[in-house]
């Protein structure tokens, strides 16, 4: 059997050598559709990475609160995609934030509500700007370092915010002299406290851009808009030990809040990197179907090359055939073919894959993902591409009639 | 008396339906000895070919009987038709059927592949016979590196490296000129010699000087039948030599 394997395998070496043109052509097929998999994989593994390497240094001792969606998540994508506030139907309210600070063991309570309005100032207007509201709390389980004033502070908290650096930019063509100036939204006036040091990280587990933010008191922004929906409540534990028991009592307690509800998810940890946004995993699973479309495509060049060779070769099934070959001989052998095509396709794109991951990432903030499960995952794609597209061809060559075959001259 | 290696009892091949019904083989009945010669000659189409398919197992019979060494094969799966095909015939083409991508060697062995052979047995085994028919510094040629000649000994060789029971030749000096065909009818006599049963389509009277038994066929079924050596003076195998060859296997 071994032998037979080997045979097999120098056979399909033969073969593919002997067509090398179109042995290329159709693993080019094959890498093309592995290297946009792993291309888009790494990327956003790399994405994952990231907010997972930010998580670590915020501390481990952070516990995280999101609503879930109560119906299923394509609906509130799309509801998403389609309405200008994210979390239009956000599960988590303020009283949620002062159920949790009761626990004990718990440090620090801050809520994420994110807002997007028109922001004026003596020089520039800037349409739909992202306004964080939040707490006092926000800084102690966030270290965001100031370029230039304070951060929002008891005597402060009303009709103060605080700058992301681009905006502040954007808005005074300045970074240093803006404190203390003020600007308008939705008719409030506030005035800025402070401006914050440069973030440059868009991507991370509050989903909010800080470069390009407001930070205001959660009250305030409460004011200005009509209905303020938390998309996440930060919450820092007293220390690391207590971190599930912590997270199990804030369960609790929200469902008792919520009178049953389970409507929102506790995470600390590893799962908290888990991108905070749905439409990431929407949007990288499209990614990948897209991809898998191209590899299917790549799959039918494999196949319609295999048709060929075995047409090709009807002389040579003939005369194995009246040697003593069965028809699962024939099988296997034109199987194994089709199977090293596509895995040479594989290999192939995996190389070519990394490459382009990493040509992009010098132009994104993050590094590709290498790991051992990507590369796993495209060894069985390609298995699996070689056997679904190489099993019809393989079938026919072995039920071709030895009589018939021999009467094939090349 | 031992038993006939084959026989066959109302062996009928029809080909089509109807009034287009068309019969290759007709109620053909034929008992072979191990150790004879046989040529088989007569017009075309008139299921010669026919009848060398299917005591080689390349094809199956309308309806009858055929035994091999016994045991009914008209109804095995074709699974069992390849394994038998592997181990106990061995097939010689008019147009020698090589595989032109492979050496002569490995040509050669093929039937060995497929039989569990290591693959250091079943070049050693190519190896020998290639030596047998004076082609040991071909072995690593192409077929189209060799002469018609060459290449129908390679298919020789190819036929008897599995020591079949029976060698099924087709027109085998069909594609060779007068000096070729000589060398190749001289091979098959010496492997008859050795006691292996020959059965040869041929269209040329000349040939039958080789065989103990000339059947000539009219319409899918027995014009003549003449044997020109009695059955207790056939050549027998000698057991040595396959044992001999059947050490080189695995297992």
């Amino acid at each position: 059997m071994a032998s037979l394997l080997r045979t097999n395998l120098r056979l399909a070496r033969i073969s593919i050598k002997e067509n090398r043109t179109r042995s290329f052509l159709t693993c080019l097929g094959i890498a093309i559709g592995v290297a946009s998999i792993v291309l888009i994989l790494s990327l956003m593994g790399g994405i994952s990475n990231l907010v997972k390497n930010e998580v670590n240094e915020i501390g481990s001792d952070l516990i995280v609160v999101r609503p879930n969606s109560s119906k299923d998540s394509v609906t509130s994508v799309i509801e998403e995609l389609t309405s200008s506030n994210s979390f239009q139907n956000s599960s988590l309210n303020v009283s949620d934030v002062e159920a949790i600070s009761k626990i004990e063991g718990v440090n620090a309570v801050a809520p994420i509500a994110i807002s997007r309005n028109m922001i004026n100032s003596e020089k520039n207007n800037l349409p739909s700007t992202q306004i964080l509201g939040t707490n006092l709390d926000f800084i102690k389980i966030e270290p965001l370092a100031m370029h230039y004033g304070s951060f929002l502070s008891e005597n402060n908290e009303e009709k103060s915010v605080v700058l992301g650096r681009t905006l502040s930019l954007a808005l005074f063509n300045t970074i240093n002299s803006t404190i203390g100036k003020t600007i308008e939204i939705m008719g409030e006036k506030f005035m800025i406290v402070g401006v914050l040091e440069e973030v440059d990280k868009s991507i991370n587990f509050d989903n909010v851009d800080f470069d390009n933010a407001v930070i205001m008191d959660i009250k305030s922004l409460s004011k200005i808009t009509d209905s303020v929906q938390i998309q996440q409540i930060n919450i820092k534990a007293a220390n690391t030990d207590v971190l599930g028991q912590v997270s199990n009592e804030i369960s609790d307690a929200l469902v008792k809040q919520k009178l049953g509800d389970r409507n929102f998810t506790v995470s600390y940890g590893d799962q908290i990197s888990h991108p905070a946004s749905s439409l990431f995993t929407i949007i990288s699973g499209m990614l990948t179907l897209v991809a898998a479309i191209s590899l299917v495509v790549g799959g039918i060049g494999v196949m319609n090359i295999m048709l060929v060779s075995v047409a090709e070769r009807s002389h040579e099934i003939g005369v194995r055939k009246a040697v003593g070959a069965s028809s699962r001989n024939i099988l296997m052998q034109f199987l194994f073919e089709a199977l090293i095509l596509s895995i040479l396709g594989g290999l192939f794109g995996l190389i070519l894959g990394y490459i382009l991951a990493f040509i992009i990432s010098t132009i994104t903030p993050f590094a590709p993902y290498i790991s051992w499960s990507i590369i796993a995952l495209t060894f069985l794609t390609t298995l699996a591409v070689g056997i679904i597209f190489g099993i019809y061809p393989a079938l026919k060559a072995a039920s071709k009639n030895p009589i018939d075959s021999l009467k094939h001259y090349r | 008396m031992e038993e006939n290696l084959i026989e066959l009892k109302g062996l009928t091949k029809s080909y089509g339906y109807g009034d287009a019904k068309y019969f290759a083989l007709k109620d053909f009945d034929l008992s072979i000895k191990r150790g004879e010669f046989i040529m088989i000659m007569g017009p075309s189409g008139c299921g010669k070919t026919t009848l060398l398919n299917i005591i080689g197992l390349l094809d199956r019979a309308t309806r009858g009987e055929y035994l091999l060494n016994g045991e009914n094969v008209i109804s095995i799966s074709s699974r069992r038709q390849a394994k038998l095909r592997a181990k106990k015939i061995g097939f010689i083409f008019q147009n020698f059927n090589l595989i032109e991508d492979l050496p002569v060697i490995e040509n050669v062995a093929l039937p060995l592949v497929y039989t569990g052979y290591s693959k250091t047995a079943q070049l050693k085994n190519a190896s020998s016979i290639l030596k047998r028919f004076h082609l040991q510094e071909r072995e690593y040629y192409l077929p189209y590196q060799l002469s018609g000649g060459q290449q129908q000994r390679v298919a020789i060789a190819r036929a008897i490296v599995g020591d079949p029971e029976i060698i099924l030749a087709d027109e085998p000096t069909g594609n060779l000129d007068s000096r070729s065909s000589r060398i190749v009818m001289e091979e098959l006599k010496a492997i008859h010699e050795e006691g292996n049963t020959i059965i040869m389509v041929t269209h040329n009277p000349a040939l039958t000087v080789y065989a103990t038994r000339v059947i000539n066929m009219l319409d899918g079924q027995i014009d003549t039948d003449v044997k020109t050596v009695a059955d207790q003076n056939l050549p027998q195998p000698v057991n040595v030599k396959i044992k001999k060859r059947k050490k080189a296997r695995r297992k």
